[in-house]
């Protein structure tokens, strides 16, 4: 009788531990599902060939190209204007609205909410296409802002800034509002109790515990607005690029190391935000599961 | 306006929605006096404290500080100040910050601030603490810093919302104590929010038991114990019997039946009450005892009796509860000291004469 | 004004919300609107539209023609969503077994991919894909595996590839975090009261995580009907999905009605989608 339970109780726990080493090993392929594309992408930018598919050496001349190209050089710099612009712009409103949503309730709420949602729901051909016809039909935006950037001289249509700026204020608002909701309000009723006007509550408390999540809003928004390709496509009209834009436009012509050195530019770039924003985090005592906007 | 009282509600309502929170409550509180606001969660009390604050605005009626009213002024013109439930001390300052903001916001210099700020701190035994931010302070001490952050403003009157209620209990009755001590010597109204009954008798010269947003009783605690007003009072604070009853006589004395036909005197009955009406004989556990027939002495006016019979005991160390079945099958519970005699105990099933002085007897209406 | 604000909160609430709410209205409803009332009009011969009101366009969305590309997107969707799910979930339950402080590193991990550039990540399909210079094609005829490249892509295969690359991501993060919020004593009482090991999970941990399921699956199913990127780069102008027709309209054929007919078309079934996702969360009175 012993025996029996014995060789079953060594099953079970020879089952258990299998069990165990099936999931692992599934972790790692699906990591190395998520991972091997784009490293692969990352090695063939130094390829010393023009072949993306097999190996001839290493080079960094696909970066020299890059950076000698002056058309890829100008719509790197248009992508950081208009992120910088868009995203200026969405936090200020962005921010707004989450307090005015969160901290109020007035009439006509609950459409302003949803209204706020459907940038995110609706898929960005269809944002995309809406606002080609609308800016062709009101004659308004297609006209470029010239604007020197850093000593740079662009060009960037205000249709896109403004196109930018419609789907970053939703991804603001709802970081803000998360943060807001999360806030002890009491804090503000503690600083009304100790004699500071709405002002000064807002400005001392409300405002500086709030930074955190308008500092993770505008990165968010940064970050979309440097990645975005679908929306900037159809509403720049003719002529202008951001780095997304003509990567595509490179992409048709045919494959080469180069795009994938853009490629690994605009890989460090995101990299590079997603870390700044993990810092901020830190920094805003949040212990909270990483997010990024969801 | 030395005579006025420190605070007064007049005929306090207050709605949220379809919800009456606070119905008509009428309270006044004196100058220096620590009054506390007890009853159950969701009673009412914790909104009447934020509206004399100021976060809420009643619905009807009048708040009165210093005999002035103050209508729709906003909390941060009213010379109050509050212990909030969990603190709410500010994460992003320090401790130094979070004291002298009251007064930074009043514009006080900052020499000033300084000397008041390093007052408040050594009055709480928190010096040195300046420059922790909250985080790193335990509870006990967070708890201190919220006390010195509104006492430093010197108001009129200091509101606290449960102060202590996130604290173990024993840094709960070390800082009873402190509090109770410190009120006095800064001499300050204090009005307490608390559910506990014993935080409330311990700490307070007078309480208003609340329950559904209505004031059930304001008195000393000593006569919210001894004389509840009414069932609620006499149920909330403490343990009781109530014993089914009939107005016999409304008095003096007042005379009721339980137990079938037996007539006992009681000290008072509840206003409302009209001879031959049933009501509830309330009684402490602790105010009966328990006789053979042969240890009986002379029945005074004032002592009731009635028989029973033992149908529980169970020891809980200072006392031993017997719980008494009588002829009717209501039952009562007594509360007897184990003070080790000769005696013999009582056993389960035997007769036995509960006795009670009528002084600790109330007639409370149903 | 102070005292106006002060005594009008709902006042300050509007005066917040303004600024924005009237963007949004002027650069995003009024264009929702736009498209609606131009999918009933009649093209014009250079692109725009003549004034005038026919129901030709929504008639021609059912055309097979481009019906059967429609319902192809729909097709491609759910099979997106089905295997983002198939692949997603056991991932999101092996991050919920890594002791507590690796977690958050292991969701970081699944994270960056997703914040680099979804073009970027296509792209780098395009490099592994491609029949006869793909990295997977070459290197399998040069091992001698296999003698005929094979067909990776121009096709659905690729496209559905592409996706589920690019959502998976979006499908774990909400499957992990109703997951890991899943009180592990359910577990235990579970197999106290004898559940097996698959009992446990059908009847417990997949009933509980369900909310995250349903949010990952809207996640993924929304987007994934809607692509555009993915077939262009990927479908090799063979394999299209209804974003590239719509966009075709606009680009191409300057058949503008046409083109917002058909957003209206596909904007109907994910705001049906939504609807019906929201109707469920509300009754299972979970967050959406």
């Amino acid at each position: 009788m012993n025996d029996a339970n014995r060789s079953h109780d060594r099953l079970a726990r020879w089952r258990a531990s299998l069990g165990g080493w099936i999931l692992s090993g599934y972790g790692v392929l699906a990591y190395l599902f998520l991972y091997l594309p784009i490293v692969i992408l990352v090695v063939f930018s130094f390829n010393d060939s023009r072949s993306t598919s097999q190996w001839q050496g290493f080079t960094v001349d696909w970066y020299y190209a890059m950076f000698d190209d002056r058309q890829i050089i100008l719509s790197l710099w248009n992508s950081f204007f208009l992120a910088v612009v868009s995203t200026i712009i969405a936090t200020v409103l962005g921010t707004l609205i989450a307090l005015g949503l969160e901290r109020y309730s007035f009439r006509g709420k609950t459409a302003v909410d949803s209204m706020l949602y459907l940038p995110v729901i609706i898929p960005d051909i269809a944002m995309a296409i809406m606002l080609l016809i609308f800016f062709n039909l009101s004659g308004i935006g297609f006209q470029p802002w010239k604007v020197q950037f850093f000593g740079v001289k662009l060009a960037v249509p205000y249709s896109v800034i403004i196109a930018h700026v419609a789907f970053n204020i939703s991804f603001v608002a709802i970081v803000v509002r998360a943060r807001l909701a999360q806030m002890d309000r009491t804090l503000e009723e503690a600083a009304q109790d100790l004699y500071a006007n709405s002002w000064r509550t807002f400005r001392r408390i409300t405002l500086p515990m709030l930074m955190p999540g308008i500092i993770g809003g505008a990165l968010l928004a940064f970050t979309l607005s440097l990645d975005d390709f679908v929306i900037t496509f159809f509403t720049s009209g003719a002529g202008f690029n951001t780095l997304p834009v003509r990567v595509f436009g490179m992409i048709k012509k045919g494959v080469t190391p180069k795009i994938n050195a853009v490629s690994t530019l605009m890989l460090v770039v995101s990299l590079s935000l997603v870390f700044l924003s993990i810092i901020m985090r830190r920094r805003g005592g949040d212990d909270e599961p990483i997010q990024f906007g969801f | 306006m030395a005579n006025a009282f420190a605070v007064e509600l007049r005929n306090v309502v207050k709605r949220f929605g379809d919800v009456t929170a606070v119905n008509n409550v009428s309270l006044q509180i004196r100058q220096g006096e620590f009054f506390s606001l007890l009853g159950p969660s969701g009673c009412g009390k914790t909104t009447t404290l934020r509206m004399i604050a100021g976060f809420e605005m009643p619905t009807s009626g009048e708040i009165y500080i210093d005999g002035e009213p103050l209508g729709y002024m906003p909390p941060n013109k009213r010379p109050v100040n509050t212990v909030f439930q969990h603190y709410a001390l500010f994460p992003h300052m320090t401790v130094e910050q979070n004291v002298g903001f009251g007064l930074e916001m009043q514009g006080v210099d900052k020499a000033e601030i300084r000397r008041r700020v390093g007052e408040a701190l050594e009055m709480v035994k928190l010096s040195g603490m300046e420059k922790r931010r909250p985080k790193q302070l335990s509870g006990g001490q967070q708890q201190r810093v919220a006390l010195a952050r509104a006492l430093v403003n010197r108001p009129k009157v200091l509101l606290l919302d449960e102060p202590l209620g996130a604290l173990d209990l024993k840094l709960r009755k070390a800082m009873q104590m402190e509090l109770k001590a410190l009120q006095e010597e800064v001499g300050i109204t204090f009005i307490y929010v608390t559910h506990d009954q014993e935080e409330a008798l311990t700490m307070s010269d007078r309480i208003a038991v609340m329950d559904e947003g209505v004031v059930h009783q304001v008195d000393e605690p000593e006569n919210i114990y001894e004389r509840p007003a009414d069932r609620f009072v006499a149920d909330f604070i403490g343990e009781t019997n109530f014993i089914p009853a009939r107005v016999v006589q409304l008095g003096p004395p007042v005379v009721v039946e339980i137990a079938g036909r037996v007539r006992v005197p009681a000290a008072w009955a509840e206003q409302g009450l009209s001879e031959g009406d049933q009501a509830l004989l309330s009684i402490r556990p602790e105010k009966i005892n328990l006789y053979e027939e042969r240890e009986l002495g002379e029945a005074g006016p004032t002592t009731a009796r009635v028989e029973g019979r033992i149908q529980q005991m169970v020891y809980v160390g200072t006392d031993t509860r017997h719980t008494v079945r009588l002829a009717d099958g209501s039952v009562l519970v007594a509360r007897l000291q184990n003070i080790h005699t000769e005696e013999e105990p009582w056993t389960v099933g035997e007769r036995t004469i509960v006795e009670w002085d009528a002084a600790h007897a109330r007639v409370l209406r149903v | 004004m102070e005292q106006v604000l002060r005594r009008n909160p709902a006042l300050r609430g509007w005066l917040l919300v303004l600024p924005a709410a009237v963007f949004l209205i002027i650069f995003f409803m009024i264009p929702l609107l736009i498209v609606f009332v131009y999918s009933f009009l009649e093209r014009g011969t250079y692109g725009g539209v003549i004034w005038q009101f026919t129901l030709e366009n929504l008639a021609r969305t059912f055309d097979p023609l481009y019906f059967s590309t429609f319902l192809r997107s729909v097709y491609i969707a759910i099979l997106t969503t089905l295997i983002s799910l198939l692949l997603g979930y056991p991932l999101a339950y092996f991050i919920t077994t890594r002791p507590a402080h690796q977690r958050n590193l292991y969701v970081l991990a699944l994270m960056i991919p997703f914040w680099t550039n979804f073009l970027i990540r296509t792209y780098a399909w395009l490099t592994l894909l491609r029949t006869h210079t793909g990295l997977i094609n070459v290197s399998l005829t040069s091992l001698g595996i296999i003698e005929k490249p094979l067909p990776l892509f121009g096709n659905d295969f690729a496209i559905v590839l592409g996706l589920v690359y690019g959502w998976l991501p979006v499908m774990v993060l909400p499957i992990y975090a109703a997951l890991e919020r899943l009180d592990k004593s359910l577990i235990e009482a579970a197999q106290d009261l004898y559940a097996s090991g698959a009992q446990v999970f059908r009847r417990v941990i997949w009933p509980l995580s369900l909310p995250g399921v349903v949010a990952g699956s809207m996640l993924v199913f929304i987007p994934s009907l809607g692509a555009f990127v993915t077939p262009a780069i990927l479908g090799g102008g063979k394999s299209l999905m209804i974003g590239n027709i719509i966009s075709n309209q606009f680009l191409a054929a300057h058949d503008w009605p046409f083109g917002s007919a058909l957003s209206m078309l596909m904007m109907i079934v994910m705001l049906l989608a939504t609807l019906i996702y929201f109707r469920w969360a509300l009754r299972e009175g979970v967050q959406p």
